[in-house]
């Protein structure tokens, strides 16, 4: 058990930066639940990225401490109560930020012909 | 740490949100057309472990911090595992850096800033200058701002009728020192407001040490007589053995004797220190103030006129200060000496830290990129730093402690509160935050370095990019302060050198090969009767002419650089005083026949003193440099001079060398016009009018010293019993105390300089490897290109005189600025001393390059086909 909650924790950690960025990409669009919120991602990006919730809802929650999200319970379309994230002004930003930093980061790694070594100590 | 009852609606509510979320996910599933029961089951296979999800959420809740140290702890030391030799050369400097420092400042703590231990140790003051008893009395009825205290130290008095007969050392103190003090007796009492005068004050305090060590700790002893000095004395108390006022060196303390009568003594012997407790509602202004006003009118209670520049400076200075004037300056060059060390250690960590950080930044910049947060990875090397630091600063907390020991046995032991320097706890939080701040100060530089470092340039150029050169530069200004602060430190323990080897190598003016000496000192008041006195001492020479392997004994009243000086006022003939000037004052030397010869002092003209002397007409011999004072471009044989108060004119019949009687810079302190020697006889008068009863036996040997010791001691007891030998010491020995002093400094800064050369060059050699090792691909190029090898070698080591050179210029330019701080320690060299200058200059450089060479060499030896592969 506490072995497969440390992976459970290893993939969050390699997830956050880009995760972080799909979830504040897909609140942009009005406010959502969790479901909702993996639902959206795994459509938009055709089926591909399929949301783990041992990511998402950490990452919901660490996102809102963070204050780029606020959540509030609603009832949803199916007449049941649900926890609704949305994007806060700081999120927002925060949004505009993580999209530079990864367009950078994309066209780097397009732009690496080596790929990424092992680190090396000298 | 988790409280049940704390944050159980924030569980209860993500219990709930993901029971929702598995609602929903059926929800969908049925509506896409699957059985309810299969649209669960599948919701909630798809959606994972539920009770791990929310446990891994929770997580998110808590303060990170501690978890985040803790893994960046564990971190760190695997990456400090994994580079043993870097961390070891980190730790090693850091250690070294921090210890030398702890140290120092143990001692200036200990010496210059701890508090005295005294109750209200900031009431108590020290008056400057000195005075005689007529006008400390007169001083402690008027002053109103302050209670006064007088002491009188380095009197020695004879303990006897207790076993062998010993010599003590006695400071003598007005009535009321101890309670100004504060200081209380282990047993018994201190001296009483008035016992202070003559007839009241028949007491002794003695000292931890002597009542243990002589009394056996007896507490009977209180209320007993001692013979001291010739006198019976009642012990009073026992003083606690962490009382030592005015020093270690005191044993007993026995009340001054006010004694208006005695006009001599009450206004011209000794010229005591004069300490304060300021009362309540005083300041320090006020009794300085108070004591200026004091002196502008003490000067007319004297019976004779003095002279306005006397004490005319006057002031009142905390204690604390007013005790350690002399050393402070030694210190502090000390101190700075060491920090300049630890300057070079902190470059040299700096530097390895950025070698490293420049090869971790393909690391830092994936992991950034990958999303952890900057700040995140800021700590993360900081964390690293600091345990570094850590680690540093206990190895070095361990030097210090070790380190401390020796400079007690390095630095002359009668520096004032030497034995009270400690590792306390403020050094030890002095350590701390030197090591933390140096964890902070070269693990931040690279830490915000690299992360600032551009990301795509980082990941473009796989680890050698635009960030790399500006690290590069950093460094070889890290290296060059390096040599520059080491050139410093170098010169500094340089010319300390050359000033000791000039003062070891100054002509004395005699020869101390193959001297015994050793102090006689029958109590003051045998000599009252001088014939007695005379027929002693007539009887010890004639006892040790008879040794086997003497070749020759002599007495003499100060032995040269034995720390004490004999003044007498004098006449000189042709020199009619001016109205209103003193007399002047001589170091008057009193000495047997034969002592001239004994000593080796040679004799520049006329005759040395005969036995005849001692009973024929009035003759003195003066020194060279008196001789030329008094009389220039004449003979001074055949010239006069005579006594204060003498009837008779002495008649000059020689002229000997000069010899250095005071220290081996002078011959004589400031104060004193001239030198001369008379044969001790009854006529041999000091200031006080009486004979020197205390004399010094200088005995030119052949044989084993030890021996002729024994034989002294028993010759001596065999003629009196009472009559203790002390300071049996050869003339050697005498001399090389007198530079015990320099020598210590020296030492010391040859240790610091030491120290600072071969930090400075693990400095520049880091700095070296890791532009080769940075450069393996470009010179592998170059070789591949037809290169030659030789050129190779040239460049690197190029590279390394240019940072070398610049740091010795720097270096020297420094020198020439700040070495001025050292020319109160120098002697027979300038501060700005071009060969000392010059010898420090290549030997760095040839230190410097040989460092350079290694690195070189393996640049050198780059096989182009393995560098060319390599990425």
């Amino acid at each position: 058990m506490a072995e497969k909650r440390e992976r459970y924790q290893n993939r969050i950690e390699l997830l956050q930066g880009t995760l972080d960025l799909l979830v504040l990409q897909t609140l942009q669009w009005g406010a959502q639940h969790g479901y909702g919120i993996s639902v959206a991602i795994r459509n938009r990006s055709g089926e591909i990225l399929q949301v783990d919730t041992g990511s998402l809802y950490p990452a919901l929650h660490r996102l809102e401490k963070q204050k780029w999200i606020k959540s509030e319970w609603k009832i949803s379309e199916n007449k049941q109560r649900a926890k609704y994230y949305r994007l806060t002004a700081t999120g927002k930003r925060q949004l505009t930020k993580e999209r530079s930093k990864w367009a950078q980061l994309s066209d780097a790694i397009a732009g690496v012909l080596n790929p990424l070594e092992d680190e090396s100590e000298p | 740490m988790r409280f049940p009852w704390w944050g159980r609606k924030r569980r209860q509510e993500l219990d709930e949100e993901l029971q929702s979320h598995l609602e929903m996910a059926a929800r969908a599933r049925i509506e896409r057309g699957e059985d309810e029961n299969e649209a669960a089951n599948a919701a909630r296979r798809e959606f994972g472990n539920v009770g791990l999800v929310n446990e891994v959420t929770q997580d998110q809740w808590k303060q990170r911090w501690l978890e985040d140290f803790v893994e960046d702890a564990r971190y760190g030391l695997r990456r400090m595992r994994k580079s043993p030799g870097f961390t070891a050369i980190a730790v090693l400097t850091l250690a070294l850096g921090i210890g030398a420092n702890t140290a120092i400042f143990s001692l200036v703590n200990g010496i210059l800033l701890v508090s005295l231990p005294y109750p209200h140790p900031e009431q108590l003051v020290s008056v400057t200058g000195a005075y005689p008893k007529g006008a400390f009395v007169a001083m402690r009825e008027q002053l109103r701002t302050m209670d006064v205290g007088a002491y009188a130290e380095g009197h020695e008095l004879n303990l006897t009728g207790f076993g062998e007969p010993v010599r003590l050392a006695s400071t003598s103190v007005s009535a009321e020192l101890f309670s100004i003090l504060g200081a209380r007796p282990d047993l018994g009492r201190t001296f009483y407001p008035g016992e202070d005068v003559p007839g009241q004050g028949n007491f002794v305090i003695l000292s931890h040490a002597l009542w243990e060590q002589r009394f056996g700790s007896d507490a009977s002893i209180l209320g007993r007589s001692i013979e001291l000095g010739g006198e019976s004395r009642q012990v009073v108390g026992v003083m606690p053995a962490e009382f030592r006022f005015p020093s270690t060196k005191t044993q007993v303390w026995i009340p001054l004797q006010n004694d208006p009568r005695n006009a001599v003594s009450f206004w011209a012997g000794d010229f005591m220190p004069a300490i304060g407790r300021l009362r309540p509602g005083s300041t320090l202004e006020q009794a300085q103030t108070e004591v200026r006003m004091f002196q502008s009118h003490v000067g007319a209670l004297f019976p004779w006129p003095m002279p306005a520049s006397w004490n005319a400076n006057a002031s009142v200075v905390p204690l604390q200060n007013g005790m350690v004037a002399d050393v402070r300056e030694r210190l502090l060059i000390l101190l700075g000496a060491v920090g300049l060390v630890l300057l070079i250690a902190y470059s040299n960590v700096a530097n390895l830290a950025l070698s490293r950080a420049a090869t971790r930044e393909k690391e830092i910049s994936i992991r950034t990129a990958l999303g952890a947060a900057r700040p995140r990875i800021t700590r993360q090397l900081l964390t690293e730093s600091v345990l570094q630091a850590l680690l540093g600063g206990l190895l070095g907390l361990a030097f210090a402690t070790e380190g401390l020991v020796l400079l007690k046995m390095t630095l002359p032991s009668d520096m004032p509160r030497l034995a009270e320097a400690h590792i306390d706890w403020r050094v030890m939080l002095f350590t701390g935050a030197l090591a933390i701040l140096t964890g902070v100060v070269f693990g931040l530089a690279p830490a915000l370095h690299s992360s600032r470092a551009a990301l795509t340039e980082a990941l473009k150029s796989g680890g050698r990019g635009t960030a790399v050169s500006v690290s590069q530069r950093l460094r070889s200004w890290l290296a060059i302060a390096q040599v520059a602060f080491a050139v410093l430190l170098v010169i500094a323990a340089g010319l300390m050198i050359r000033s000791f080897w000039s003062l070891s190598h100054v002509n004395a003016g005699f020869h101390p090969e193959h001297i015994l000496t050793a102090r006689i000192t029958p109590n003051e008041s045998f000599c009252n009767d001088a014939k007695r006195c005379l027929t002693f001492y007539r009887s010890v020479l004639d006892q040790v002419q008879a040794f086997p392997g003497n070749h020759g004994a002599a007495l003499v009243n100060t032995l040269p650089l034995g720390g004490r000086v004999s003044k007498r006022s004098l006449v000189v003939e042709d020199h009619d005083l001016p109205p209103g000037e003193d007399s002047p004052l001589f170091w008057l030397n009193v000495v047997t026949p034969g002592y001239f010869r004994v000593m080796g002092i040679p004799l520049l003209s006329g005759r040395g003193f005969a036995d005849s002397d001692i009973s024929g007409a009035p003759v003195a011999v003066v020194t060279a440099e008196t001789a030329r004072h008094y009389w220039p471009g004449q003979s001074a044989v055949g010239k006069h001079i005579r006594l204060l108060d003498d009837k008779d004119w002495r008649t000059v019949v020689g002229v000997i060398a000069d010899v250095r009687a005071y220290d081996l810079r002078r011959n004589a302190p400031e104060w004193i016009n001239g030198t001369a020697y008379v044969p001790y006889n009854s006529a041999a008068t000091l200031e006080d009018r009486r004979i020197p009863a205390e004399m010094t036996i200088a005995i030119r040997t052949a044989s084993d010293d030890s021996q002729i010791a024994t034989m002294l001691r028993s010759g001596v007891a065999s003629i009196n019993r009472e009559v203790p030998v002390s300071e049996v010491k050869s003339m050697d020995a005498v001399v090389s105390e007198a530079v015990s002093t320099p020598a210590s400094t020296m030492t010391l800064l040859a240790v610091f300089a030491a120290l600072a050369l071969v930090l400075g060059t693990i400095g520049i050699y880091g700095v070296l490897s890791f532009l080769v090792s940075n450069r393996t691909r470009e010179i592998g190029i170059r070789l591949a290109l037809g290169a030659q090898r030789t050129d190779v070698l040239r460049s690197v080591l190029g590279e390394g005189a240019k940072l070398s050179l610049a740091g010795i210029v720097l270096g020297l330019a420094g020198a020439f600025a700040v070495m001025r701080v050292l020319s109160g320690e120098l002697y027979g060299v300038g501060a700005a001393d071009p060969l000392t200058f010059c010898s420090v200059a290549i030997l760095v450089a040839v230190v410097a390059l040989t460092a350079c060479y290694v690195p070189a060499r393996r640049a050198m030896r780059v096989d182009p086909v393995v560098a060319l592969r390599y990425e």
